[in-house]
């Protein structure tokens, strides 16, 4: 979990969530490149981090892509976030005794007809998910993730005090974590779009 | 004679000929017409419907869904839309074969599958079905309207034999004749999207039995690039707007003919 | 000790090699090639595990050229990184994982942009404007994050890739001899002289 390092945070607002993830793929304490974004668009309203082992975040991203694109295809309608949240957990645990390094987080906005509403979850590396009614981290610097948000989150934020809010959590936390940083990606999910913004931060 | 070789597998006839074969392409020439037209900025599909009537359940084409009924256009892809003239429960098979191999492609190379390459895909299946035994052929053509890359917008046709090639405009099913030699007048090598999608409609016009058009009985799709992001769009037209085009063009029904069914 | 250094300039990709094969602390051969050509746009350097590294090289290799004489057209530089990067993530968990480190160069014919890729032999792989694998890449990469000009032009960029293996020569404790050089750009995969 510390070969390449990087983390991901997931925040819920008022009828909108946020995802937020470093920009770093390191090598052990060598910096290989500062452009690896580690979360992904499942769906339009849906989107999903990992943090963990980086060969195993793009071959999940790529097979959660292939079974994803197969379900919107039948189906003719796109996955709900907690459908999608299940395939996640299944799909880890298939592996339980080998698995993949990886730890994931899902943001999304139900649809239309299930009432628009915010949902985030998270996951270990055996697929055990952790559906949160406020935040969700995974990643090198969740302790330090865990213990700001604790202290900066508050339920019913607007779109843009929720995008200030996990900015600010995610950027003092990968501060402090020499595995995670150089740039930040937010995601700000809304029922009618989705907002998403390159963050400043220290490169070292 | 022939019947001693073609009632079981497909094997040569003393002529060197494939009954089978011929049997599934004499099946596609009754089914309902596909055509297809290139142009410099898009690729045009349209398609005459032929499970039609007044019970038939299509409120699942009406909203949501990729528009379209199910039973002649097809989503293969992101960058790749198919239409399928001959026998429908062949053809379901082969668009959820094509979808597999869209998607297994997506999966090893991170790339949309370039448009001869599941053209290739599926021929080599159909193929395979003319020579192992047991097996009938599929008795489906299907035209495939892309984009890749490598030679930006085309369409192919393939036929129950494996064959494919590749074309500015082919019509397949009933009355392919009439629709292609009308295309062949008609088609211009600059020929826009707009002015392609008029002359699908015009020729759907010409070759179909009844003498008015209306959306239960056309399917119509188009492929373009999206202008901001210059992704390939694939665009699968809803009934309402399948009727609203035709009245663009003049050829919707008339207004006396909804009173009557109203009636 | 094996070193590898690749950046990218404007319209190219330079990667360079070491060419020495080691057996424990012997230098069996100073002129070792350890930089493939794939395809008439496609370099793939490679380090690792004596055996490994070239058994894997040729496959990919057959099997790139392979895809060209099937589908008449050489897989583009994203694509086959893709296809290396699989190969190397579904080894990795198999019974005998390839341990191979890479450095994939390529330029796209078809929208003129050259690309490079990072690849280690867990399946990891990254796009970036330069790379370096071994022990080179500890003195190197620092190096290129203060010379490298994504704009460069083939002198500029040859000016930097000098001083990379300048700075290898003097900072690691066994000198690496000569290095080969090879680029693709426009005009395809070939070979140069520093």
């Amino acid at each position: 979990m510390q070969i390449n390092g990087g983390s991901v945070i997931a925040m819920v607002g008022k009828n909108c969530v946020a995802i937020a993830s470093d920009l770093r793929l390191g090598n052990q304490a060598l910096t290989v490149a500062t452009n690896f974004e580690k979360v992904f668009p499942v769906t339009d309203r849906i989107y999903l981090g990992m943090a963990g082992l980086a060969t195993d975040v793009l071959t999940l991203r790529e097979r959660f892509r292939f079974r994803v694109n197969m379900y919107t295809i039948k189906e003719e309608r796109e996955i709900e976030p907690e459908t999608f949240a299940h395939l996640v957990s299944s799909t880890l645990y298939e592996r339980r005794f080998g698995p993949y390094f990886i730890e994931p987080i899902i943001a999304g906005i139900t649809s239309p007809a299930k009432g628009s509403k915010p949902f985030i979850a998270g996951a270990d590396l055996i697929g055990c998910l952790n559906f949160a009614k406020d935040f969700v981290v995974v990643g090198t610097a969740s302790d330090e993730l865990f213990g700001i948000a604790e202290g900066l989150w508050e339920p019913d934020l607007e779109p843009e005090d929720l995008f200030e809010t996990i900015s600010q959590t995610f950027l003092n936390a990968v501060d402090r974590d020499a595995f995670s940083g150089w740039g930040a990606i937010v995601h700000i999910i809304t029922p009618e779009k989705v907002i998403t913004r390159k963050l400043q931060a220290r490169m070292d | 004679m022939a019947r001693r070789y073609d009632s079981r597998t497909t094997i040569f006839s003393p002529e060197g000929r494939l009954y089978q074969i011929e049997y599934a392409r004499e099946a596609i020439s009754h089914a309902g017409t596909v055509l297809g037209i290139l142009a410099k900025d898009g690729v045009v599909l349209a398609a005459e419907k032929k499970v039609t009537g007044k019970l038939l359940d299509l409120s699942s084409a009406k909203e949501g869904g990729y528009g379209g009924s199910g039973e002649k256009i097809f989503l293969l892809n992101s960058n790749v839309i198919a239409g399928v003239a001959g026998i429908t429960a062949d053809a379901n098979s082969l668009v959820n074969y094509a979808r597999t191999a869209a998607q297994r492609h997506l999966f090893s190379y991170n790339e949309d599958i370039p448009v001869e390459q599941l053209a290739q895909r599926l021929c080599d299946l159909k193929q395979g079905y003319t020579q192992y035994g047991g097996l009938r052929p599929f008795g489906v053509s299907l035209l495939y309207a892309g984009y890749d890359v490598h030679y930006n917008f085309q369409l192919y046709h393939s036929d129950p034999s494996g064959n494919y090639s590749g074309w500015k405009a082919t019509c397949i099913g009933a009355n392919n004749g009439t629709a292609q030699s009308l295309l062949k007048q008609e088609y211009k090598d600059d020929i826009t999207v707009e002015e392609a999608i008029g002359l699908a409609v015009r020729v759907m016009g010409k070759t179909m039995d009844s003498t008015t058009l209306g959306s239960e009985k056309l399917e119509f799709a188009v492929l373009t690039l999206d202008k901001t992001t210059k992704q390939p769009h694939a665009k699968i037209y809803k009934p309402a707007e399948i009727d609203a085009l035709l009245s663009k063009h003049g050829l919707a029904k008339k207004e006396e003919d909804a009173e009557m069914r109203a009636v | 000790m094996e070193c590898q250094v690749a950046l990218t300039g404007k319209g190219y990709v330079l990667v360079a090699a070491d060419t020495v094969a080691a057996r424990s602390i012997v230098k069996m051969k100073h002129d070792e090639d350890k930089i493939k050509v794939l395809g008439s746009h496609l370099l793939m350097s490679y380090s690792g595990e004596p055996g490994d590294t070239v058994q894997f090289a040729e496959y990919i290799e057959r099997n790139l050229r392979l895809h060209q004489i099937r589908y008449l057209q050489p897989l583009r530089p994203s694509p086959a990184a893709a296809w290396i990067r699989r190969q190397l993530a579904d080894s990795l968990r198999s019974r005998s994982p390839y341990s191979v480190n890479l450095l994939v160069g390529g330029y796209d014919i078809a929208t003129s942009e050259p690309h490079l890729y990072w690849v280690d032999y867990l399946g990891t792989l990254a796009h970036v404007p330069y790379a370096a694998q071994g022990y080179g890449s500890y003195f190197v990469l620092s190096l290129l994050d203060r010379y490298h000009n994504p704009e460069a032009t083939l002198e500029e960029g040859i000016e930097t890739l000098k001083r990379c293996i300048a700075e290898m020569e003097k900072r690691l404790i066994v000198g690496l001899g000569k290095f080969k050089v090879k680029i693709v750009d426009k005009d395809g995969a070939r070979e140069i002289e520093l």
